[in-house]
């Protein structure tokens, strides 16, 4: 009866020790299976943090270096346009100071200093407008786009079709520049490269989203290549819209033209 | 070898008054959670405590009365405790239906109180066991306030799980003290484990002192 009652207990002891040691197994291995996964899960993040670190510094070095491309372009605005203009004036208006010199000649000199510096103030309007077109200040990106369209209409290399449905501060001023900047550098590829004969920009907004569209019948590129070579040009129209939050799509070959959007959320 | 196990006991009682001068020492300047967690410790050494003078002076009386404050005090401020790190507003009500159970138990049957109670003890741990588990799946993405105090939390309250429901055992007359013995024993070296873990997850996150960075 004893040994009977001690290999009940025994079979029972057994059972309790193993079913307990597998709940402590059972355990380790969940807490272990979590420990894991939360390493996969932060080495991840970690990744993904360092990505957009990068992302974000090359942001930065492109726009020094289009900062500094933009600074070297009006160096030698100011130098061409005004600085050697007024050389010219500051020499006649040096040559009055002389005595003996005709009343003839000194008409001449003053009328030439008269059409120097008509010249330079028109230049010096005309850099400030580069700069910031007055237009996009007081009448709204809509306008700005639209005496941008009709700038390059005036080079006649190009038929301008421009369609716009946008309402006017939808957007903030600095993404209405951002915007504007885009077009404009798109407008200045399309002379310098793309012998295309048609452009057509579109400017839109649907329910919360502003939509940029971009599109002309040039010789297009190669989109890989263009990514690989990293131009000034493209990679500002996509650091301009990542500060802007939006989206980008190209779609171009060779020689089929260039079709591009922007699309930015409204907050 | 059943020397070792009383040593181990032993040292159980002692760790617990560890715990809570360690815990007590950050327990104005830290959380919600981290007060909850000091209350706990607070509890069950205090019930560990009351056991052993109650033992010393009434030589091994019955004490069973004093394991219904263990797990309903443990259970109180476990969910409390996991409130503060899990959010969930559904623990209170959760808390309330089990206590309300419990609290029929012993109304229905007073005798209760003498008595061991697996059905009350079971239910409280694994529903503790569960809150652990949850914070376990929410550590992975954010939080990492607790982190080993709760794999110590899962270790011990799923291993034990097994031994609480099985108390009952203890006082079945058919089988002989060795299986009480021995299931003390495994809960002693379980809950030792535990408090290592909390003297651990101190060392490693609340031994310095909380400091306010000023910038002027």
């Amino acid at each position: 009866m004893k040994d009977l009652l001690v290999s009940e207990e025994g079979q029972v002891l057994y059972i309790l020790l193993g079913a307990i040691a597998l709940l402590v197994l059972m355990a380790l291995a969940i807490v272990l299976f979590f420990y894991f996964s939360r390493k996969k899960i932060v080495k991840a993040e970690l990744e993904k943090a360092n990505l957009q670190i990068e992302h974000q510094r090359e942001v930065i070095q492109a726009n020094l270096i289009t900062q500094e491309a933009e600074r070297k372009r009006i160096a030698q605005d100011l130098h061409d346009a005004i600085s050697s203009k007024l050389n010219i004036v500051s020499l006649n208006a040096n040559m009055l100071t002389e005595r003996n010199i005709a009343s003839e000649e000194t008409n001449k000199i003053a009328g030439d200093i008269l059409k120097v510096t008509t010249t330079v103030l028109e230049s010096s309007r005309q850099i400030a407008h580069d700069l910031l077109p007055p237009t996009l200040k007081n009448f709204g990106l809509e306008y700005a786009l639209e005496e941008l369209c009709d700038t390059l209409s005036d080079t006649k290399k190009f038929e301008v079709d421009y369609y716009s449905d946008y309402e006017t501060n939808s957007l903030s001023e600095t993404s209405e520049l951002h915007l504007f900047r885009i077009a404009q550098e798109l407008f200045s590829n399309a002379i310098k490269y793309s012998n295309a004969t048609t452009v057509q920009l579109t400017l839109e907004k649907q329910e919360d989203i502003v939509s940029l569209r971009y599109v002309d019948n040039g010789r297009g590129f190669d989109l890989q290549k263009a990514k690989e070579a990293k131009g000034i040009g493209m990679s500002g129209i996509e650091n301009r819209v990542a500060i802007l939050n939006g989206s980008l799509e190209i779609e171009t070959s060779v020689g089929t033209g260039m079709k591009l959007s922007v699309h930015v959320k409204l907050i | 070898m059943n020397e070792i196990f009383d040593v181990l006991i032993d040292i159980t009682v002692y760790a617990s008054v560890v715990c809570i001068i360690l815990y007590l020492k950050g327990f104005v300047v830290n959380n919600k959670a981290f007060k909850f967690f000091t209350l706990y410790l607070l509890a069950v050494a205090l019930v560990q405590i009351c056991m052993r003078i109650h033992g010393h002076l009434t030589d091994s009386a019955p004490n069973l009365h004093f394991f219904v404050y263990y797990f309903v005090s443990e259970f109180i401020l476990l969910s409390l405790f996991y409130k503060q790190l899990l959010g969930y507003k559904v623990i209170y009500v959760i808390t309330g239906c089990v206590l309300g159970f419990i609290a029929a138990q012993y109304i229905i049957d007073q005798s209760m109180y003498y008595r061991y109670n697996p059905i009350g003890s079971s239910i409280t741990r694994i529903i503790i066991v569960c809150y652990s588990l949850l914070y376990l799946y929410k550590s992975l993405s954010h939080g990492k306030e607790f982190l080993i105090v709760n794999v110590g939390v899962f270790i011990y309250f799923l291993s034990s799980v097994l031994i609480f429901a099985s108390g009952n055992l203890v006082f079945d007359a058919k089988f002989s003290d060795v299986i009480a013995q021995v299931l003390l024993d495994m809960n002693g070296v379980l809950y030792l484990v535990f408090q290592l873990l909390i003297i651990v997850e101190w060392y490693r996150n609340y031994r310095k002192p909380v400091t306010t960075v000023i910038n002027s």
